[in-house]
């Protein structure tokens, strides 16, 4: 029921912050309505370093702990991770098109580590398919999900480190808190899309979580059904093992 | 193409990319737990396997 209304408040969210986003907030005077697209582009990326911050989080408590349910945190987060890491790209191209002139530039620090954070994390949710044992999946997803979280860093400061196309970070700089790039209506619109998607977040992880420990429990079942199945052939082959002998 | 153009191509890929996924997730959810409400009966039967639910 919580989630039920958490989901109905994100979505409400979210309209109002898109239609001001879209047709309130004026264009920029430089880059025009293209500008637009840092409404769901940085957000975006803010949810793609939070979703494996978690799973990079959650692994580590996992083998602190050996709580499968921290495991299923770390697979929901990574999987809705990757969705808006491919958000990410997909409007910073869309962007990059009218301001850059390209649509992508692998010489570029951040479009190619962020390039790099994708194939990691989907090769993350490939290496659990490898085994069928809960456990060993876990230490081994937390051990490469941990691995991986050293490329956000890397992709967040890869703007200060090195020379390229893209603009210095947004957020969590120092010459930017003190002097602001944008227009306070810039700002709020901004601010407002964040918010809107990290609730759109919140409410797909607490969905993605629940099927997690679904399919963990349909797992251990079908785990247990075949432990069963196997006992019973074992107790109907003795007694015609008995009557061979 | 115009900005409102590569405006709509990131901005629709993005929310209907949200929407898609969120729709999926609940039907993946909904078919998990009638797979799991199913299964129930069978894994609490005396003697008997559960039904193998993969």
């Amino acid at each position: 029921m919580r989630s039920r209304v958490l989901g109905l408040v994100a979505l409400l969210v979210l309209v109002i912050a898109a239609v001001n986003a879209l047709f309130v907030v004026p264009s920029d005077l430089n880059q025009g309505d293209a500008q637009r697209l840092m409404y769901v582009h940085v957000p975006s990326a803010w949810l793609a370093y939070l979703s494996f911050g978690v799973t990079a989080l959650a692994g580590l408590g996992y083998l602190w702990k050996r709580d499968l349910r921290l495991d299923a945190v770390a697979v929901s987060a990574a999987e809705i991770g990757v969705m808006f890491t491919a958000f990410a790209i997909w409007a910073g191209m869309m962007w990059g098109q009218p301001v850059w002139g390209v649509f992508w530039q692998w010489e570029d620090p951040r479009l190619t580590t962020t390039a790099l954070l994708l194939a990691l994390y989907v090769g993350y949710l490939l290496f659990r398919r490898l085994t069928d044992d809960p456990h060993r999946r876990a230490a081994r997803a937390a051990v490469v999900g941990l691995v991986s979280a050293v490329d956000i860093p890397i992709v967040h400061f890869s703007v200060e480190w090195w020379r390229g196309l893209h603009q210095t970070a947004t957020f969590l700089s120092p010459d930017t808190i003190l002097n602001p790039p944008a227009p306070v209506p810039f700002r709020i619109a901004l601010m407002s899309m964040i918010a809107a998607f990290t609730l759109v977040w919140a409410w797909l992880m607490i969905r993605r979580y629940q099927l997690a420990r679904a399919d963990m429990e349909l797992e251990e079942r079908a785990r247990r059904s075949r432990v069963a199945a196997a006992r019973h052939v074992a107790i109907a082959a003795t007694p015609a093992e008995e009557a061979g002998r | 193409m115009s900005d409102w153009g590569f405006v709509a191509a990131g901005w629709g890929v993005v929310l209907g990319g949200l929407g898609l996924y969120a729709v999926t997730l609940l039907r993946r959810l909904a078919s998990a737990r009638a797979a799991l409400a199913d299964a129930t009966p069978a894994a609490g039967a005396v003697g008997e396997p559960a039904r193998d639910t993969e």
